[in-house]
């Protein structure tokens, strides 16, 4: 495609909307089109530049869900901290169905799911939806479901990235697992529900292209977390929670709560 | 535009005064930081103490002096010990047992200095213990027991053992048969060296010293630890050699009055190693033998429980050898000495005035050091009672309580009734000053630690100001202050110092993450998963290398590729080494080709690489002989049965010299052509070619100094950097640049020397290949090998970064002519026009080369400036000479030979020989 190269090449000549502007024009091809599960249903905008922040729901239920669950991961990472620390593949292991649930909730409460029209509320509802945003419709509950065999498809990935980037290998293989697990569905999860397959935006989300909102926010938040989880082990504090893998799954929660809550409101639809 | 070339200019002379600054700052703050004693010259004489009369005569003539090195405590006083024979002579008070404090570095040079001369050595003897040639190391003219012993010329000196006493006392000795410790896989024949030489010199009454220096135990303990299977037969074989030696004390005339100590240098680990200060490794026994002692009444239990502290019986200082020696012998204390008399034996004189007159010449003589030390005559007179009212130092302090004990020793030598305890105060002064002196925190030079402290920190404001001038867009220089930051802040704790590692582990996996999924950042529509295809053999090679040693000193020792897969299938090690001599042959021939016919090249790059790897299996067949499997010694060692080590060694070296004269001949033949048009053809590649060449040479060089298990490493390596090559030409112009590839460099380097095996302690510097090929000591030629032996990694990669600058070079001069082509496409952004307009008035962009310089050197400004910081600002802390002070060295090591000689000097003699 010769198109592409003038593009990447001019990014700091020419503002952004020329951008975008050049680039819907490569992609307005039918071809290309076709292949490609998109965000929205809209057809000029369908593009990857067109990516749009995900926008939480609007309804009452959504809003309290949306400040909740992070009140509630905290306080339920708080409490089973202690047992963590002496007993961490237990506790990750009964930990990740509540945390399934919770994100469960989140997703199916708070967040658009992939195929659903994206921003609702920005735009006039078109005439052909079938559906009033903030309703759990049994299409949602079916992406919810989908959204979770691609997160446990994709841990293992995960486990192996966490492996390459210095976790042991031949010991601790369940920690080490769990620790993903948990990482992939606080992380990953949301992503899958918004986005499903859709690899226009999975390719913007690898690429550090796609605008931050609740869930890229979470997933940058998180895997930044985990990264700087690894950073007090070497101390000789020789404290217990110097043990693996509770300073990553520490980070982890961190990181991803706060990517989060600064995702979805301060830093919402800007780029890096 | 003349501001520009201006620009240009200043950035260059910024760079040039950073890497200017780094070595001036390092010196300046050396010298402050490890600052030079002063030493009292000439050896020590009786002088007349007041009031006394002539010296008290001394119980013993003789000393056999064995020394057992990694002699531990425990070793000789616990329960399962094979020492049975030592233990009775406890029993029996015929032995009187302690165990003497080491003080850091407990390493052999260092030790024996402190044992011999009574002084504490400064830091700076563990360099010179590596650089074992360096005359300032000897202690020829010092005032040693030694000196003293052949001074008093009541008969000759012998040493039997380790080669370190004759390197630290040439000359001294009438017989000698020194043992070297080369391989450490030797335990019986080193030993049997020694002990072959005992049954005749106990027969010879012409002695009045024999040393004794057994290395075997060192050996296992480094082999296989503290808890080896040869380590309780070791013991006993030492045990036997104890009694030979006392039976013979017991029952020959002229050995009755021979005084016998038994001690060890140093201690070991539960590694095995030594180096540092752990409880282990400073808690070597010491034992006074002879029957006279017996009189002293002293049995005592033994063999004792374990302690975890490895402390038995009393603690006294290796140092206080010194002054007990020249008491019991009847010498003059050495001058520098800091030791002191272990009072246990004072009762061994039955007169007051005798042991008065031992104490006070100890005290004596520690106060002509302190003296010397503090520039003032402290002692001369009785102090002013105001100036004692406030001391204004420490030195000042000790002389204002010396009053005390003085007045004891006044009225012991006149022999007025006291109680037995008048000694205490005079051994409490003393240890108070033997501490004092030792203690180095106050002989720290404050205005030269801030001198170089400042000198550093401009060397940081001029790289950052070049590197900000040279690299464009600036943003990419964010990567590099990243990691910079990070690492200053990172040395101020003592365990991110010690497990250094971590640090480059993870930032090199990241920062390859990075290169290898930045793709993502061209895939616009479809997810590029071939890039995680990328991404995966590359993270993996780095996490293969990161477990492939296990570094650090917290988890020193805990399985590794090498213990759980290589050393034990060494096959499978051989099948690695195989492959990688292979490879690098191939590479090697494949350079060569089409400048020299294959008749010859292919016999010639053969012949070369298999005498390289049949060296390394003679060599590791001495050093590692588990690790060669029959296959490798039949087939390989049998056909050059009989070569040396030194001779296969030096077939190396020169068969890798004159290959490497014939490539650069090669360069400057095709330099000179380069001006015709006859090799047009071959201009752009020819020289270029022949620095790989210097590369595959310089990789069997390193093969050569590599230890045997961590050849297959440099498989790794290959790999790795053929994925930088790879992605210098990525498509779309979003190759890898050249502060990319400086970043990817930095990482590599400093990543590939912890993953050999390398840390920031002094006991990780392997010396098993400093000596290859050579049989006299030479400090260049032994320094050189070292180095290459212990950064074989990081230089690899200086080599692998040229070739790659060039690379980078070239394709910008390609995609220069290309864009001239058709500027107009390409001069979509103003700025890069602008550029571009700038570098053709130039006659050229900014070379790549100076662009790496640029980044090396504002990470080695930055390290060496918080290296600085960490030493001066933690110069009180209790792991300043065995954390910072080893980095501080480690420091040295990487900004001046590294950085200074490898990655500017080297890089930049071979980039400017590629670049014609």
């Amino acid at each position: 495609m010769p198109l592409v190269d003038p593009v990447t090449m001019s990014s700091s000549a020419i503002v952004k909307g020329a951008v975008a502007q050049s680039t819907s024009t490569t992609k307005s091809t039918p071809g290309s089109q076709a292949t490609e599960s998109s965000t929205t249903t809209a057809g000029s905008s369908s593009s990857l530049a067109t990516l749009r922040p995900v926008q939480i729901k609007q309804t009452p239920a959504a809003q309290t869900v949306r400040h909740a669950l992070p009140a509630a991961l905290t306080a339920l990472y708080l409490l089973r901290f202690d047992a963590l620390v002496t007993n961490p593949v237990p506790v990750m292991l009964n930990a990740l169905p509540v945390v399934a649930a919770f994100q469960m909730t989140y997703a199916l409460l708070c967040l658009p799911a992939a195929g659903e029209p994206a921003s609702k509320s920005n735009r006039k509802p078109r005439p052909g939806e079938k559906k009033k945003g903030g309703d759990i419709g049994s299409s949602t509950i079916i992406t919810a479901l989908l959204a979770s065999v691609l997160t446990s498809i994709v841990t293992p990935f995960l486990y192996f990235a966490m492996v390459l980037f210095g976790a042991p290998f031949l010991t601790h293989g369940s920690h080490t697992f769990l620790c993903a697990a948990h990482l992939a569905l606080l992380t990953l999860f949301p992503l899958f529900y918004v986005h499903g397959v859709d690899s226009a935006a999975w390719a913007a989300v690898g690429g550090f292209r796609a605008p931050l909102d609740e869930t890229f926010g979470g997933l940058v938040g998180g895997i930044v977390g985990a990264w700087l989880g690894a950073v007090p082990i070497p101390l000789d504090w020789d404290r217990e929670w110097q043990r693996w893998p509770v300073t990553i799954l520490c980070g982890a929660y961190g990181g991803y709560l706060l990517g989060r809550v600064l995702g979805g409101t301060l830093f919402w639809g800007k780029k890096f | 535009m003349s501001f520009r070339r201006n620009g240009n200019l200043s950035s260059t002379l910024l760079l040039i005064a950073a890497n200017v600054l780094i070595p001036v700052a390092i010196v300046i703050f050396a010298t402050g930081f490890f600052p030079y004693k002063p030493l009292l010259p000439g050896l020590a004489q009786y002088e007349p103490l007041d009031g006394y009369g002539e010296p008290p005569e001394a119980p013993f003539d003789k000393l056999v002096f064995m020394v057992v090195d990694a002699l531990r405590s425990d070793f000789v006083y616990t329960t399962n010990s094979g020492f049975k024979f030592t233990q009775s002579l406890i029993r029996h008070g015929a032995a009187i047992p302690f165990t003497a404090h080491a003080t850091s570095p407990t390493v052999t040079m260092p030790r024996l200095k402190a044992i011999t001369t009574g002084s504490v050595p400064s830091f700076l003897d563990v360099v010179l213990n590596i650089d074992e040639g360096d005359e300032s190391s000897s202690l020829a003219s010092q005032d040693t027991w030694l000196a003293q012993m052949k001074a008093k010329d009541t008969g000759k000196l012998v040493m039997y053992g380790d080669d370190t006493w004759l390197k630290l006392f040439p000359g001294t000795f009438d017989r000698a048969d020194g043992t070297t410790s080369f391989f450490v896989a030797d335990f019986t024949e080193v030993d049997h060296n020694v002990t072959r030489n005992i049954p005749g010199e106990l027969r010879n009454d012409d002695w009045n010293t024999m040393i004794l220096h057994y290395l075997g135990l060192d050996h296992i303990g480094h082999k296989g630890g503290p808890r080896s299977p040869h380590m309780v037969p070791k013991q006993r074989e030492m045990d036997g050699i104890v009694s030979q030696i006392y039976k013979a004390i017991e029952t020959q005339d002229h050995l009755k009055s021979t005084l016998f100590v038994l001690c060890g240098d140093h201690g070991m680990n539960d590694a095995g190693n030594h180096g540092a200060s752990s409880p282990g490794e400073t808690s070597p026994a010491l034992l006074f033998i002879s029957p006279k002692l017996k009189g002293l009444q002293k049995n005592q239990d033994s063999p004792l429980p374990d302690a975890e502290d490895f402390q038995f019986y009393s603690t006294v200082e290796q140092s206080d050898l010194a002054p007990t020696l020249a008491a019991l012998l009847g010498f003059p204390i050495p001058k520098n000495n800091l030791g002191v008399l272990i009072a246990d034996f004072l009762s061994i004189w039955p007169k007051k005035a005798d042991q008065a007159y031992l104490l006070h010449e100890n005290a004596r003589q520690i106060q002509t050091v302190i003296s010397a030390a503090s520039g003032t005559k402290t002692f001369d007179g009785a102090l002013p009672a105001e100036s004692c009212a406030s001391p204004t130092s420490d030195y000042e302090q000790l002389a204002c309580e010396w009053q005390g004990p003085s007045n004891n020793l006044m009225s012991a030598r006149v022999g007025d009734d006291m109680d037995s305890q008048w000694a205490l105060p005079v051994v409490t002064w003393l240890r108070k000053a033997q501490e004092l002196m030792s203690g180095m925190a106050s002989n720290y030079d404050m205005s030269r630690l801030i001198l170089g402290q400042i000198t550093a920190l401009l060397a940081v404001i001029f790289s950052l100001s070049a590197a900000i001038k040279t690299v464009s867009p600036t943003r990419s220089l964010t990567p590099l202050l990243v990691i910079s930051i990070a690492y200053s802040i990172m040395m101020f704790a003592s365990s991110y110092v010690e497990e250094e590692q971590h640090f480059w582990y993870l930032a090199t996996s990241t920062w390859f993450g990075y290169l290898t999924l930045r793709g993502f950042k061209r895939a616009n529509t479809t997810f590029p998963a071939h890039l995680l295809l990328t991404a995966f053999p590359v993270l993996a090679s780095l996490r293969l290398l990161r477990a492939w040693n296990q570094t650090g000193q917290k988890h020193a020792g805990t399985p590794d590729i090498v213990k759980l897969f290589i050393e034990p299938h060494p096959h499978f090690l051989w099948l690695l080494v195989g492959l990688t001599y292979f490879w690098t042959h191939r590479q090697l021939v494949y350079s060569f080709h089409g400048r020299i016919p294959v008749p010859i090249n292919y016999p010639v790059m053969t012949g070369l690489v298999l005498a390289a790897f049949t060296f390394k299996a003679a060599f590791t067949l001495e050093d590692a002989p588990e690790l060669v499997v029959e296959f490798v010694k039949s087939s390989l060692l049998d056909f050059t049965r009989g070569a040396s080590l030194i001779a296969r060694a030096r077939a190396v070296f020169v068969g890798l010299g004159l290959v490497a004269m014939a490539a650069m001949g090669f360069i400057l033949w095709e330099m000179r052509g380069a001006g015709g048009n006859r090799k047009r053809s071959r201009r752009k590649k020819g020289p270029a070619e022949a620095i790989t060449t210097l590369q595959h040479l310089y990789t069997i060089l390193a093969l050569t100094q590599s230890r045997t298990a961590n050849i297959p490493v440099f498989l790794i390596f290959n790999l790795l950097y053929w994925f930088l090559s790879s992605e210098i030409d990525a498509p779309d112009g979003t190759g890898l640049s050249t502060v990319e590839l400086g970043i990817s460099s930095l990482l590599l380097q400093y990543a590939s020397f912890f993953a050999m095996g390398g840390s920031n302690a002094i006991s990780s510097v392997d010396l098993s290949n400093a000596y290859n090929g050579v049989s006299n000591f030479n400090v260049v030629l032994v320094g050189i090998l070292t180095y290459v032996g212990n950064w074989a990694g990081p230089v690899w990669w200086a080599f692998g970064t040229v070739v790659l600058l060039g690379e980078i070079w070239r394709r910008d001069q390609r995609q220069k002519r290309l864009g001239s082509g058709n500027n107009g496409k390409r001069g979509s952004d103003e700025k890069e026009e602008e550029a571009e307009a700038k570098q053709m008035l130039e006659g050229g962009q900014i070379s790549p080369f100076k662009t790496y310089v640029a980044v090396t050197t504002l990470f080695t400004a930055f390290s060496v400036a918080a290296v600085m910081a960490a030493c001066t600002i933690l110069r009180t802390h209790l792991f300043v000479w065995t954390v910072f002070s080893p980095k501080y060295l480690y420091c040295v090591a990487w900004s001046l030979v590294q950085h200074l000689v490898i990655n500017v000097g080297l890089s930049g003699l071979l980039f400017w020989l590629g670049s014609f």
